[in-house]
């Protein structure tokens, strides 16, 4: 998951600092354990710890014109690992997703991720800190990831792994620099107002290196398969986001639409778990003629309750979040739209509730297949034992968590809501079927 | 024989040459310029004329020139030695002269008369501006009213010191402000440095969005003739990214910017080149009545297809643009020393100035280090294969046969096809006739005429388009209406 940015000013009379917490406040649905924030200017300093951007960047007593930052959903086990971390004593990086092996580098398993990957960017580099030699580096690195690094040059690397796993875009600000970061929204929030597209995607494969000088394109790799993360569009990116140049909410408003042709059910009313499953929620409701209501409120700070490392915590969030607004579902038949399902305990607890306060009956619908696999490539998949979509049956699963009626989205409405072809998609949480890096 | 002598030494200035030279009259041509242009040069040679190198903004070493090699008629190329008076010195001393004066010149001179000038005589497609005396005096708006501004030396320094801020998020409206302030000062302090030719050194003006074009014109004061509109690529990094230049390339194809000859897909309209000359016109005749001097030479609106007027000025031009003149040169039918002898004795609308149906592009290769660092670009030696399309831009013949690079676009790169994405093939492929001997990297823009660009281009078109005729069947066609809370309803424009 982690939302990645990377800010290039050429003029060194800006400060990219509120450039830089704003643009990872876009980018805060990707990550809520730690933030890192790095300027490099005349000086070179990073502010970093644990919480929500707002919490950990409130005062940045520093400048630069460029900057890296990262908001990442892991507790790190050390300060120094804190995204973006240092790759060598003069290059830093903040990567989304991972790495899984680096060419001609016997991989450490008793070490830690990121030392692993300092020590490989060593043997690679031989004390090298050219912006070049960094993006070279990458490019000989196995996996599933977007990566930004900087160096003590002031120079600045953008790229993506040749599947494109993970999804990086490129922004514009007037003629003052590039903006690089995860997903799309971040150029609406901190960018140039452009009324045409925001920003361009970065293709697999490619790489973008500013200097001082020059804001270079650079492609590394003739590969032309593909596997994008599939989960980007059902859950991780924003609604407001493109990835890979499809409308994140597009896709929404499609498996809504999949949900309606898959699993109709009669009923009175639509509702949709915050805020992921809003759009499913709108277009199963245009698609049917059911009507949508809103059927909960919110208490406290707006948290995704699904990346909360522990259980407390998620069901914390799930209770505080989802207070079910009575009148709307009292003596109703609902259908209740949510986005996925990892364990299923937040949809009993929500089931729960609605039944508690009044529901006739409850029909769950899924915008997203069965979770049965993990992800290798970062996305926080919880043990296959705790997965209720790979040991339950759908009927089984209505019981448990109390519904009257469970269904997911078939693996090919996701595909087809999607747009694009199967074999251009990384599916394995849904089917264990992994491309080859 | 016919002799002409042409004053400057860019890539503009080696078409204007390759023009002449293609003429049937075939003209001895002359050149005098502080930079020998290896291109210009060989022309001249070929031609059997003389370069001399002197400063061409000087207004006796022009004529000086001029009446050595005996010329019929000088061409000025760039805008400086307008605004130093070259061509009125010329006029005086019975030398014709295609040049715009130093007086109607000011239209490009001092970007705030222009802005006067155009509200004056309402002229539309005007901004709304500010202009400053000193620094001091421009703070108080910086820090007051500027929002969304773009903030100008008042007067054309080289094409420096513009710089375009967005300001519409209020939480990072601090920084912003910061560096409005800081470039104002800069603007005061450094650009305007050494020009104290005019009083107002700052220019504010709304900024506005939407796609860009230049309408060159020829004009002997009395006819305005349109060449093909083109379109310039200011940024200085592929995907319009990086800092302002004076333009790392041009695209154009038939009079509107069309996709290509036989592809009506464009980017303006008919009617819009039909009123962005009508604004042109206009701009002349005002200058002609204000000054009670004639225009002779080349007019250009550097405009844009804006949401809230259609065609709008951003700048005027008192010459042909650099690249653009190698779009337009590239594609004239007619004969330049026809059309500049008609110019000459204002009969230009006696004549037909006609262009050949086909999309060009240029493609500029620069040294790194341009544009914001100048120094480090300049003095590198330079090897260029020369071909047809290949225009040298800033580069110095020495002595001993070296070309040096002057720190600006070295080459210029022409493509000619039957559509804009063809001809930018051709560009791209002559961008790899230069390197630096001592391994200094240059640098040129791969995406300029690409498919994708244009269809962008179009699109952002498309939408200015929408907007604008919306407020024209409104009656509201450049005109802002303001609710102000406490103080009632305010229209302008």
């Amino acid at each position: 998951m982690t939302g990645i940015l990377g800010i290039y000013l050429f003029d060194e009379r800006w400060n990219a600092g509120s450039f830089g917490a704003y643009g990872l406040m876009a980018l805060q649905h990707r990550g809520q354990e730690t933030v890192g924030l790095e300027l490099l200017g005349k000086n070179r300093r990073k502010v970093s710890g644990e919480g929500l951007v707002e919490d950990v960047l409130n005062k940045v007593g520093f400048e630069g014109h460029i900057c890296l930052g990262a908001v990442s959903p892991y507790p790190a086990e050390a300060e120094e690992d804190i995204q973006p971390f240092m790759l060598s004593e003069k290059v830093s990086v903040a990567i989304d997703g991972k790495v899984t092996a680096v060419e001609n580098y016997n991989w450490n398993d008793s070490l830690r991720y990121e030392e692993n990957l300092r020590r490989a960017f060593e043997k690679f580099s031989k004390g090298s800190n050219d912006i070049g030699v960094v993006k070279d580096f990458f490019d000989n690195c196995k996996g599933g990831f977007a990566y930004i690094a900087v160096n003590d040059k002031n120079e600045m690397v953008a790229g993506r792994d040749p599947l494109g796993v993970k999804p990086l875009a490129l922004g514009k600000f007037g003629f003052e620099g590039g903006i690089v970061a995860s997903e799309t929204c971040v150029m609406d929030v901190i960018g140039e107002r452009v009324p045409i597209s925001p920003a361009e995607n970065i293709e697999p494969g490619w790489a973008m290196i500013f200097t001082p000088f020059s804001a270079k394109w650079i492609k590394s790799s003739n590969c032309h398969k593909r596997a994008y993360c599939s989960f980007e569009y059902v859950y991780l990116a924003r609604p407001d986001s493109y990835v890979n140049d499809i409308p994140i909410y597009r896709v929404r408003r499609d498996v809504g639409k999949k949900l309606a042709e898959e699993s109709r059910v009669d009923a009175d009313v639509v509702i949709g778990v915050p805020e992921t499953a809003i759009p499913f929620a709108m277009a199963y409701s245009n698609e049917t003629g059911i009507p949508i209501e809103k059927g909960f409120e919110l208490t406290g700070r707006r948290v995704r309750s699904a990346l909360r490392p522990d259980q407390f915590e998620r069901l914390k969030g799930v209770q505080l979040k989802l207070n079910v607004i009575s009148e709307a579902v009292k003596g109703k038949r609902v259908v209740l739209i949510d986005d996925s399902v990892v364990r299923g305990n937040t949809l009993a607890n929500i089931v729960y509730l609605m039944k508690e306060k009044g529901a006739k009956e409850i029909h769950v619908r899924i915008g997203s297949p069965h979770i049965i696999s993990h992800c290798p490539f970062g996305v926080e998949v919880p043990p296959e034992d705790e997965l209720i979509g790979r040991h339950l049956s759908e009927e089984k699963i209505a019981e448990v968590v109390g519904a009257d009626s469970f269904k997911y989205l078939s693996l090919e409405g996701l595909v087809e809501a999607i747009g694009l072809r199967e074999d251009e998609l990384c599916l394995g949480c849904f089917n264990c079927v992994y491309p080859e890096v | 024989m016919l002799k002409v002598l042409l004053v400057g030494s860019g890539g503009r200035e080696h078409a204007i040459a390759k023009a002449f030279y293609k003429s049937g009259y075939e003209p001895k041509l002359f050149c005098v310029s502080e930079l020998v242009n290896p291109g210009i040069s060989k022309i001249v040679k070929e031609t059997g004329g003389e370069y001399y190198v002197g400063n061409p903004n000087d207004p006796e070493t022009v004529f000086q020139a001029a009446v050595r090699a005996g010329v019929d008629f000088v061409f000025v190329g760039p805008e400086e030695p307008n605004f130093r008076g070259v061509p009125d010195k010329l006029e005086e001393e019975d030398v014709p002269c295609i040049g715009a004066n130093r007086e109607v010149a000011e239209i490009e001179m001092s970007k705030a008369s222009m802005r006067d000038l155009q509200w004056k005589y309402m002229i539309p497609g005007r901004l709304w501006y500010k202009k400053f005396r000193t620094f001091e005096e421009a703070v108080p708006y910086v820090e007051e009213y500027a929002e969304s501004v773009a903030l100008k030396p008042a007067r054309q320094v080289g094409g420096k010191g513009v710089k375009v801020i967005e300001d519409f998020q209020v939480y990072l409206r601090e920084d912003k402000k910061k560096v409005k302030k800081q470039h104002v000062e800069s603007i005061y302090k450094d650009y305007m440095k050494g020009y104290d030719d005019m009083d107002f050194k700052i220019l504010i003006e709304e900024r506005v969005w939407g796609p860009e074009y230049t309408l060159q014109c020829f004009t002997d004061g009395r006819t305005v003739v349109p060449m093909p509109a083109v379109q310039d690529n200011k940024h200085a990094f592929d995907g319009d990214l990086g800092p302002e230049t004076g333009g790392m390339g041009s695209i154009a194809c038939g009079m509107n910017l069309r996709w290509g000859v036989n592809d009506d897909r464009a980017i303006l309209t008919d009617e819009e080149i039909e009123k962005s000359t009508e604004i042109v016109r206009m701009m002349v005749e005002a200058i002609q009545k204000e000054t009670g001097r004639k225009y002779h030479g080349v007019v250009a609106g550097q405009m844009m297809l804006t949401s809230i007027w259609g065609p709008t000025i951003i700048e005027m031009y008192s010459r042909l643009g650099d690249p653009e003149a190698l779009n337009v040169l590239a594609v004239l039918k007619t004969d330049l020393v026809e059309i500049c002898e008609a110019i000459i004795e204002e009969r230009l609308n006696a004549i037909k100035v006609e262009f050949e149906e086909k999309a060009t592009v240029v493609k500029a290769v620069s040294p790194e280090g341009y544009p914001l660092s100048r120094d480090l670009a300049k003095g590198h030696p330079a090897i260029v294969n020369e071909e047809e399309g290949v225009f040298w831009a800033s580069a110095h013949l020495k002595e001993n046969g070296v070309i040096e690079t002057g720190g600006s676009r070295l080459i210029e790169c022409l493509g000619v096809a039957e559509s804009i994405p063809e001809a930018s093939l051709i560009a791209e492929r002559l961008t790899s006739k230069a390197r630096l001997a001592d391994g200094w990297g240059l640098f040129h823009r791969s995406d300029i005429g690409s498919e994708k660009s244009l269809e962008r281009r179009i699109m952002l078109a498309n939408m200015a388009r929408e907007i604008y005729k919306y407020r024209e069947r409104k009656g509201i066609l450049g005109k802002r209406i303001i609710w102000i809370p406490g103080k009632g309803l305010e229209e302008v424009g």
